[in-house]
């Protein structure tokens, strides 16, 4: 079968791929707009809304012989359905015969159209969608001049309908298009969208509890095609016509989802540029459209009045504010008498721009120590070795291909990837998540059957053991499941760190290397090692130079002169206290003060990634630009500039003047970066499906990339290096003694994280801790779900209530990071938990 | 009341599982079981058919939303849906039906004061030759006239001052 | 008067609702047969009879089976017993009177594809019928005529009955199939067709048929194809139940060969004008979904016959026919269909949603006298605009009866809309 086939379009004979849906084919070759409303490139056709009717026509055959029956002048018969057809539900054949501009189809449009506004409010003007509404536009190019209905005969319908607490439903706006409740089923696999009633009373509802309320849930509004849905945190904030675009980073994970700002000068915020909703921004090898709800409605901390607004110096016990100058003065001269003992601590939301400052303040120094925070995350390593392969695309594996996810909880650390695994695996990928305890991932994983496709997957749950004996034994212990992975066409390991100490997480990284080299699966697309490191830039970290072992020779080792930058080491790790405590000087510069303001000589101001322009590495290896949005907070200056401005008055040469400055200079030293400009960064290229700009009513409103797809980093087995097998070191899980169990930290999406808190939409969303233990475990102590638990481990105690649960292995109970008020151990660790007479939680 | 773990229920609940290759398949039939048990469709009923066919209950509720055999309200222990499609209107059931609403003093879909009777019209019930008639809690009453309703609406009266409110 | 029942037997033969007596008037020699056969051979003995659906649409049945993939291990038979076009009550007599009937000849059916098992869609309202077949289906099953090896031919197959619960869109073939499998109950986008694999139930190959076309199939196994063929005309063959209502005195299902005339139906089985002195006016042959005429003497002479009333501009249909005298005013029946439509439209496509409530709300204003000229021909448009244009028949069914009322008879319209002016 040849890979293309043509059709007639109009006359014109165009050649399309092969396979392709007739609406996507003729806008990709030919540019010809085929509207639709039901229709989305993204989801499974369903033929509803009637709007993309066209005449079809395919060659006659003769019935006894099959051949095509030709005219006189040879050119074979063209036999037209006598009825319009859907151009949606339509794949492509060849010979087919497509008219788009004759006058039935012409009429068809008007009638939909006609159709769709008897019920429609006419009120564009104080409609949320109004300025980029696919309804508006199509009425303007194919719809009728005025509306035929009485307007008293239309509907009232509630007008603010709330879907759960983020997402608004307008009912007389909304047009049945079903666009929402497809993708909750099809793409995210929560089916708590769906329509109620029948005929001209049907409407969407949710009956779940709670309600529409997944972690994707914004989504729906870019794609509902009128101003139906609408999400709580910018319903009604401005007009599309007001807002400037900018493009950016999502600042939280180790996707790098593309977003757009909307940006626009505001009052509430001395008339400064502010962030008024985010956007998607079209990069279909890295969040193809979507984003999750977390980066959608997280942004409010770039404009908290909690952040850090000045530099702050200590004078005695009390910090006092202070300004740069005299701040950049007295540090300079701290960091002299450090006799070269500084060393640095930088967390991974800190761009490449400022950590190359930063190496190069601690190396002017005389410091050569680079910590990189959290140190819990040891995979970054291997994946610049064997990470997915350069030109990989997630959205590409499919049938023949695998996914073994381990060691972590996808959908809680990096959604965006857990969503399209997901539809890897609808798309016939086998699918396995090894854990030791229950995940979302692992539900879909078991699935079986849907959407009424069978999907293949498989679970592995651990034990105490832990993920690298459990890696290390596949072959022995799952041999099918192995031999599977194996035998992929194309394998993608996802290894975390979950239940894992440092050394474990490396250990793991090197086992899933191994079997990746082995199995032949690296150094080429749609193969090779992810890792959900925290935060956006951990990649960045260890091209950087900035390590977790490092950080943690730090903490065994604290030297004289520390720079902490935006990294919390208080609210992450129990011990932090007590080792920051031998430090001499803490030089800290971050967003929020954690607490470190307290031992720290100097408190000092970070922007934002919204007040600046600089660049991630995501998990893929992607290098990604973000752009200056938001006007400054207080005094805030970029890491890099900071960094730089104190290296100067070290003497070690001059401020790079803008963060391109800062990135050429790095590209020109770190390798891994050669011959990268910021301007290769920006560069886009044509992507499909085309939802860009104009398109609204195709794709919906991603924008479509003006800032560049940015441009993804080899790994060596891309350059034919590393590729032999490593051993494995021994690793051995923190041994739980008698009475004693394995307390896992793990990773909420939703936590109190102090750049997380103020967008106080989703606070709703966070639930509360719980110390899950497996139900054997429990009865054994006595523990019922509920029952307040006491957690002593790594020198710390906590107070949580218990779940108990038959989806955890035995011996290992978790806490969620970052929703108590007292740190959870950074890492796994033995620990004991007894229960709380209650009478002594009501004392407290 | 409840359906999970009902005795009166048990059987029809598997046997209705065992028809189908899919659990979803029984969102129908478990749905009648929840309205006998509750008189109407509601929330509790949802959510137990939910659980007991691995659903989310957005997907049963959309399901009891699309069939008007479901009620969504509570109704009269009687429930009696006459028919006033053409060809039962060629034969009176419109004033018939308009007859019966007066009669029992409730509006369109309204419920008599004693808690007794529900009335509404439905579109044909496949006994066009019989008008005019209607169907009491899914049973088919037919050839009607006045007289012989009031009779009925009599009978009922007794027979249901014990009966629990329900279907079938 | 020659009335022959294959199908309503059950007013000739006392209790033939017993298996017994069903059994003892050739009851299940037609399955004993059909299985000594090659189900290829039953596919074509039941096409040679030119039996054709009788849900509506008059596909000829033994072709429909024919395009059942044979290799594909899983098939299904979903027999159509939604029955719930206006005016239609026949299979509901069938399956009261004579349900063995109807269960062997799904059960043929289901040899002839290799099926795995029967689903038999009644809708909800015939819960007493529901349970009333279960019965019979347990009875079939205690003789080994259903379930594992059938009559010991090796052959297996399983028959199930499901409610539905008030849609008239279930009838469609592939709303009834989502229902069915437990979705709402909407049209599926075709292709692929429910005998296509991916189309069918469950996503396998699956025949639907109308209870009244499978009732007749015992009868073409026992007789033959040639017997069958004899009755009716060239293109019609074999006996329809034919369901009278309205202004006839006699209303009721007459099953009579086909080909009869309209006229010999109405005024020799069904007794002609109920109010003598009024007399016939209009008449919907195909329940509220196909075109209405005028009852002439032209149309009265027609044979009721797939290829015969489409020249009359009408359909057989389901042949409901529904009989309105003179003292009926079109535009009130316009309303009455047109209101059916709009509650029975499922929603999903939206020519069919929008349209739907739009003639509603539109021809209401006209009967009650605020109408103007203006919006007869606007309906008129409407209705024209929604056919053709829908995922499923549906939407032309609701407009037919727009379209064709102010066609055939606008004086009906003009009266409202004038009398307001
Ligand atoms: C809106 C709609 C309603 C229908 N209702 C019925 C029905 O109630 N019963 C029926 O047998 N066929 C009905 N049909 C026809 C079925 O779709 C299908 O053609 C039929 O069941 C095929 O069986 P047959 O070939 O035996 O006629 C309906 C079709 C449409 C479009
Ligand atoms: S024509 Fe009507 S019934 Fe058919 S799919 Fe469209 S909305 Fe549903
Ligand atoms: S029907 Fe094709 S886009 Fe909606």
């Amino acid at each position: 079968m040849s890979d293309t086939v043509t059709i007639n379009l109009d006359g014109k004979d165009v050649e399309v791929d092969a396979g392709a849906n007739l609406v996507d084919a003729v806008k990709w070759h030919a540019g010809n707009d085929i509207p639709v409303f039901c229709y989305h490139p993204k989801m499974e056709p369903v033929g509803m809304c009637r709007m993309c009717l066209v005449e079809l026509g395919s060659p006659a055959r003769d019935r006894a012989t099959g051949e095509v029956m030709l005219n006189e002048d040879g050119s074979p018969q063209i036999r037209y359905f006598p009825k319009l057809q859907t151009a949606c539900t339509t794949t492509v054949s060849d010979g087919l015969h497509v008219k788009t501009q004759t006058q039935p189809v012409i009429d068809a449009r008007n009638d939909v159209l006609e159709f769709l506004l008897s019920s429609h409010p006419l009120d564009c003007p104080i409609c949320d969608k109004g300025g980029e509404c696919p309804l508006q536009n199509l009425t303007m190019r194919h719809g009728p001049q005025a509306s035929r209905m009485y307007f008293d005969d239309k509907q009232n319908l509630a007008k603010h309908f709330p879907l759960g607490d983020l997402i608004f439903l307008d009912r007389e706006r909304c047009i049945q298009c079903a666009r929402c409740v497809r993708f909750q089923d099809e793409l995210v696999g929560d089916d708590v969208l769906a329509f109620h009633e029948r005929g001209r009373r049907l409407q969407i509802i949710t009956n779940s509890d709670p309600g529409f309320d997944t972690y994707f849930s914004g989504n729906t509004t870019d794609i509902c095609p009128v101003g139906a849905l609408t999400t709580a945190d910018f319903r009604f904030g401005a007009r599309p016509w007001e807002l400037t675009e900018v493009p950016s980073i999502s600042p939280w994970d180790a996707a790098g989802e593309n977003i757009s700002l909307s940006m626009r000068l505001d009052r509430d915020f001395g008339g400064k540029a502010l962030i008024k909703r985010v956007m998607p921004r079209q990069n279909e090898r890295v969040n193809e459209i979507w984003i999750s709800d977390k980066t959608r409605f997280g942004h409010h901390f770039t404009r908290s009045d909690e952040r850090i607004m000045t530099p702050q110096l200590r004078a005695g016990a009390a910090l006092r504010p202070s300004n740069w100058e005299a701040a950049l003065k007295a540090m300079a001269a701290a960091l002299q008498a450090a006799d070269g003992d500084v060393a640095a601590i930088a967390g991974s939301g800190m761009p490449n721009e400022d950590l190359w400052e930063l190496r190069r303040l601690v190396e002017a120094a005389g410091g050569s120590r680079l910590g990189a925070w959290p140190p819990t995350h040891g995979g970054a390593a291997a994946v610049a070795q064997v990470g997915i392969g350069a030109g990989s695309d997630l959205g590409k594996l499919g049938r023949g291909d695998a996914i073994l996810v381990i060691a972590c909880d996808l959908e809680e650390e990096v959604p965006i990837w857990r969503l399209r695994i997901k539809q890897a695996q609808d798309r016939g990928a086998y699918l396995v998540v090894a854990n030791a305890r229950r995940t979302r991932l692992e539900d879909f994983a078991l699935q079986g059957a849907r959407n009424d496709k069978i999907v293949e997957g498989d679970a592995i749950r651990y034990g105490v053991e832990g993920a690298v004996a459990a890696l290390q034994n596949l072959d022995e212990h799952q041999p099918a499941i192995a031999q599977r992975l194996r035998a992929a066409q194309n394998l993608v390991i996802v290894a975390g760190a979950e239940g894992l100490t440092l050394p474990g997480s490396e250990a793991l990284a090197i086992a899933a290397s191994n079997f990746l080299i082995e199995s032949g699966h690296i150094g080429k697309a749609n193969c090779g090692l992810l890792s959900p490191l925290p935060g956006p830039n951990g990649m960045g970290l260890q091209y950087l130079g900035f390590s977790p072992r490092a950080a943690q020779d730090i903490i065994s080792k604290p030297p004289k002169v520390l720079i902490v930058a935006q990294a919390e080491l208080l609210d992450d790790d129990p011990a932090a206290r007590q080792w920051l405590s031998q430090v001499d000087t803490i030089i800290a510069a971050n967003l929020f003060d954690d607490g470190i303001g307290e031992l720290a000589e100097y408190l000092l101001p970070l922007q934002s990634f919204a007040e600046r322009d600089g660049s991630y590495v995501n998990g893929e290896r992607r290098v990604q630009r973000f752009y200056l949005a938001q006007g400054p907070v207080g005094q805030a200056l970029p890491g890099w500039k900071l960094f730089g401005s104190l290296r100067q008055a070290l003497a070690a040469g001059a401020l790079k003047p803008s963060a391109a400055a800062v990135f050429a200079e790095l590209s020109e030293e770190i390798a891994a970066f050669a011959g990268i400009s910021y301007q290769d960064l920006a560069q886009t290229e044509r992507q499909f499906p085309d939802v860009g700009g104009r398109d609204l009513y195709y794709g919906g409103t991603a924008y479509e990339n003006s800032g560049g797809i940015g441009v993804q980093l080899p790994a060596s087995a891309d350059k034919r290096r590393s590729r032999k097998p490593r051993q494995v070191p021994d690793y051995a899980p923190p041994a739980a003694d008698a009475g004693e169990v394995l307390v896992v930290p793990i990773t909420k999406l939703y936590n109190r994280q102090r750049n997380f808190r103020p967008s106080l939409l989703l606070e709703p969303r966070i639930l509360s801790p719980l110390i899950v233990i497996n139900a054997e475990d429990a009865a054994v102590a006595g523990i019922i779900s509920g029952d307040m638990i006491e957690v002593r481990a790594a020198g710390t105690s906590l107070r949580l209530r218990a779940h108990v649960s038959d989806e955890i292995a035995r011996g290992i109970v978790t806490l969620p990071r970052h929703m108590t008020a007292e740190p959870v151990p950074l890492a796994v660790t033995a620990g004991s938990i007894s229960r709380v007479a209650e009478a002594l939680v009501a004392a407290r | 009341m409840a359906i999970i773990g009902n005795a009166k229920y048990q059987a029809r609940i598997k046997r209705h599982l065992a028809k189908y290759p899919t659990k979803r398949s029984a969102v129908m039939p478990l749905l009648y079981i929840a309205q006998e048990e509750y008189g109407w469709v509601n929330q509790a009923g949802i959510n137990e058919v939910a659980q007991l066919l691995d659903l989310d209950p957005t997907q049963v509720k959309s399901i009891a939303g699309f069939y008007t055999m479901y009620s969504e309200k509570p109704k009269g222990k009687y429930w009696l849906q006459v028919c006033t499609d053409l060809p039962c209107a060629l034969q009176g059931a419109d004033e018939f039906h308009a007859w019966l609403k007066e009669e029992l003093g409730v509006q369109e879909g309204g419920t008599s004061a004693d808690g007794m009777f529900t009335v509404e019209h439905v579109m044909c019930l496949a006994a066009c030759d019989k008008a005019p008639m209607l169907q009491c809690n899914f049973h088919y009453v037919e050839n009607l006239d006045k007289d012989s309703m009031r009779a009925l609406l009599a009978k009922w009266r007794v027979d249901g001052a014990g009966a629990a409110n329900g279907s079938a | 008067m020659g009335t022959m029942h294959i199908l309503l037997r059950g007013r000739d033969i006392e209790n033939l609702k017993q298996l017994e007596v069903y059994e003892q008037h050739e009851g299940f020699s037609a399955l004993r047969a059909a299985l000594g056969m090659s189900p290829a051979a039953v596919i074509d003995e039941v096409k040679a009879s030119g039996l054709r659906g009788r849900g509506g649409a008059g596909f000829p049945t033994g072709v429909k089976w024919s395009f059942i993939p044979q290799q594909e291990p899983v098939k299904y038979v979903t027999v159509n017993a939604d029955e719930s076009e206006t005016g239609t009550f026949k299979d509901r007599e069938i399956m009261e009177e004579n349900p063995y009937q109807l269960i062997e000849g799904s059960l043929i059916c289901a040899y002839a594809i290799q099926a795995r098992a029967v689903y038999i869609y009644l809708r909800g309202e015939f819960w007493d019928i529901g349970t009333q077949l279960d019965d019979c289906i347990e009875q079939l099953r205690a003789k080994g005529y259903v379930g594992e090896n059938i009559m010991g031919s090796g052959y297996s197959c399983e028959v199930y009955t499901h409610l539905g619960a008030g849609a008239y869109i279930c009838g469609e073939e592939s709303a009834l199939l989502n229902s069915l499998e437990g979705y709402l109950g909407q049209p599926r986008v075709r292709p692929p067709f429910p005998a296509q694999k991916g189309g069918g139930l469950y996503k396998e190959a699956t025949v639907v048929n109308n209870v009244e076309t499978l009732a007749n199939v015992p009868f073409i196994l026992n007789e033959g194809a040639e017997a069958f063929k004899a009755i009716g005309t060239t293109q019609s063959s074999g006996t329809k139940i034919y369901c009278v209502s309205g202004h006839v005195k006699k209303p009721g299902n007459y099953e009579l060969p086909m080909g009869t005339t309209f006229r010999e139906l109405l005024f020799e089985h069904a007794g002609g004008p109920l109010h003598g002195e009024r007399g016939f006016k209009a008449m919907l042959p195909s329940g509220g979904s196909g075109p209405i005429v005028p009852l002439t003497d032209e149309v009265l002479d027609t044979p009721m016959s797939y290829e015969d009333c489409a020249n009359i501009g009408t359909i057989i249909g389901s042949a409901s026919i529904i009989i309105m005298d003179e003292s009926v005013d079109i535009t009130w029946v316009a309303s009455k269909v047109t209101k059916f439509f709009a509650h029975e439209s499922c929603g999903k496509c939206t020519p069919c949603r929008e349209g739907t409530y739009w003639l509603d709300k539109v021809i209401d204003r006209i009967l009650d006298g605020r109408g103007s000229p203006d919006d007869v021909r606007r309906i008129a448009d409407v209705a024209e605009n929604m056919a053709g244009t829908t995922l499923c028949a549906l939407g032309d069914f609701a407009a037919n009866p727009i379209i064709h009322t102010i066609k055939q008879f606008p004086d009906d319209f003009a009266r409202h809309v004038q009398a307001e002016a």
